[in-house]
């Protein structure tokens, strides 16, 4: 599997550490959707990313230590920023995406613990094929997350939990905005709100 | 400090507010300003571009509305970034997000009847704002009247606002905090009263080939399926209840409670096919402030134009108990 140099690719690394201009995001997640290249950037970008954080990579526990992280993952309601890591791992991807993939390759056979093969401690057995962002016009919430599933040959790391509720606020909001009185004083400008991705300033426990 | 020292600082204080306002106690007139805010939004035709203020982000749209009697058209369109464009006829709200190749279809749950709210509630809703006419300004090149409606509580914002001299249109609106600090402003840049071809609020996609998102509102009664969901807002009184349904699975009950110009939303689903438990958080968007937490197997998310201390209070009253 080669990565290249897809236009996609600096947009996805920003994405994958949270520094992706909002505006952007429409036009990542289109790419995400519909073309295979920039999935496997993602999903590559994010396993280097968790395996630059963890230092003893390859380590015995590492694959069961990786699995879980996927679970745990979709309750970190605002994943944080990792400036300074980001340049250290691009610089290191060429490297270290050889490394990576191989790890991929295992990974993906290797059933999670206390799970069917190929599917994550997390997901629902239920037929998702892959991580999907069709949103109902209602609100699609914070669950979407939880819908990884993991095919035998395609690990696909979770979404970042901020960008599933900047897509799912929209919802809330055009939902809320259809009632809201303050369309009789202001007409559709407050609808403005509900097709803008929001500046949200992060979910707080 | 001295009475009169005292007393000159209050003054002082209270004409801040009003901004210098000399017949802060003007009721009447601030009510029939209101009134024709009102009028002069839900009967003229008008097409203007208006500035979205929110934190650090400033947006532009264009907004466009042609009455006529075959029905009343609305149109926005977001001018910066990605396009973005709504469509509200007599049918519902249409939302063309052409990045996403997504429309997104509302049906505006029986909005018919939602624009009689506030004329019919302003006697409520003066009892939970002070209404006072402020001096006059200048917005986009047209002379304004000032007015603001400041909370008697901390449950709600305050606004200020600033309405067309000549035809009542609100050329400003600015949502304020407690500590009277702007959380988000739509300020019109030019406003055009009159004439809208038919043209000018046709969308201008396409959506052949889109997908479409597309969720059916109907009346509910959320109690019967075991809700108990109060507002515990003072002043804020239920508007509707309707559950949500698209697909066969997805399914959101929703109640709303409103003040008369501020609204709470309460949506209410499953969190069936969840195995971790879910973190309750809160959000903010500029003048909306979110809430999530779970009950009960269900996600609770309250939606509100209010304070977040308010929506959390309205989510941490929610109680479920499966129907027997």
């Amino acid at each position: 599997m080669m990565v290249g140099d897809h236009p996609m690719k600096t947009k996805i690394s920003a994405l994958v550490d949270g520094e992706l201009d909002l505006r952007e995001l429409d036009t990542v997640f289109d790419a995400l959707d519909r073309d295979d290249v920039p999935r496997e950037t993602w999903r590559l970008y994010h396993l280097l990313s968790d395996a630059m954080r963890d230092t003893s990579l390859r380590s015995a526990g590492f694959s069961a230590r990786f699995a879980e992280k996927l679970a745990v993952e979709p309750t970190v309601l605002a994943p944080g920023r990792l400036p300074a890591e980001r340049g250290r791992w691009m610089a290191l991807s060429a490297a270290a995406s050889l490394a990576a993939v191989a790890l991929v390759g295992w990974l993906a056979f290797a059933p999670a613990p206390g799970t069917a093969p190929g599917v994550l401690p997390g997901a629902p057995l239920a037929s998702a094929p892959q991580a999907t962002r069709v949103h109902s016009a209602s609100t699609e919430g914070v669950r979407p997350v939880m819908r990884q599933t993991l095919e035998p040959r395609r690990a696909s790391a979770p979404l970042p939990m901020r960008v599933l509720l900047l897509e799912a606020t929209n919802d809330y909001l055009l939902a809320h905005q259809e009632f809201s009185p303050r369309s009789s004083l202001q007409g559709m400008a407050p609808y403005v709100r509900t097709v803008s991705a929001p500046i949200v300033e992060g979910m707080r426990r | 400090m001295n009475g009169a020292a005292l007393g000159a600082r209050v003054l002082a204080l209270s004409l801040a507010w009003t901004a210098g306002c000399a017949s802060a106690q003007t009721m009447p007139e601030a009510r029939a300003l209101l009134n024709r805010v009102y009028e002069a939004t839900q009967t003229l035709s008008y097409t203007g571009t208006f500035v979205f203020q929110q934190g650090q982000r400033n947006e532009t749209s264009r907004v466009t509305r042609r009455a006529s009697a075959a029905g009343d058209v609305e149109r926005l369109e977001v001018l910066d970034g990605s396009p973005r464009e709504i469509v509200r006829t007599k049918d519902g709200v249409r939302c063309y997000l052409p990045q996403a190749r997504t429309l997104k279809i509302g049906h505006g749950g029986g909005a018919r009847g939602f624009p009689a709210l506030l004329p019919a509630r302003m006697d409520a809703l003066l009892q939970h704002y002070t209404v006072r006419l402020g001096p006059m300004d200048r917005v986009a090149d047209r002379a304004c009247k000032t007015l603001t409606m400041e909370p008697k509580d901390d449950f709600r914002y305050g606004y200020a606002l600033c309405a067309d001299a000549e035809s009542g249109m609100l050329l400003r609106a600015i949502t304020l905090n407690e500590a009277n600090v702007p959380v988000e402003q739509f300020t019109f840049t030019r406003l055009v009263i009159g004439d809208v071809h038919a043209e000018a609020v046709e969308p201008r996609y396409a959506t052949r080939s889109w997908r479409i998102e597309e969720a059916s509102v109907r009346p509910a009664d959320l109690a019967a399926e075991g809700w108990r969901i109060e507002s515990n807002l003072p002043g804020f009184q239920k508007i509707v209840e309707v559950v949500r349904e698209s697909g066969a699975r997805h399914r959101i009950g929703q109640i709303v409670y409103s003040d008369g110009l501020a609204a709470v939303s309460v949506f209410v689903e499953s969190a069936e096919g969840r195995r971790e438990p879910l973190s309750s958080g809160a959000v903010n968007v500029g003048g909306i402030n979110i809430y999530v937490r779970e009950v009960g197997d269900h996600v609770v998310t309250v939606v509100g134009e209010t304070p977040a201390a308010s929506v959390r209070r309205v989510a941490d009253h929610v109680r479920y108990q499966r129907p027997q």
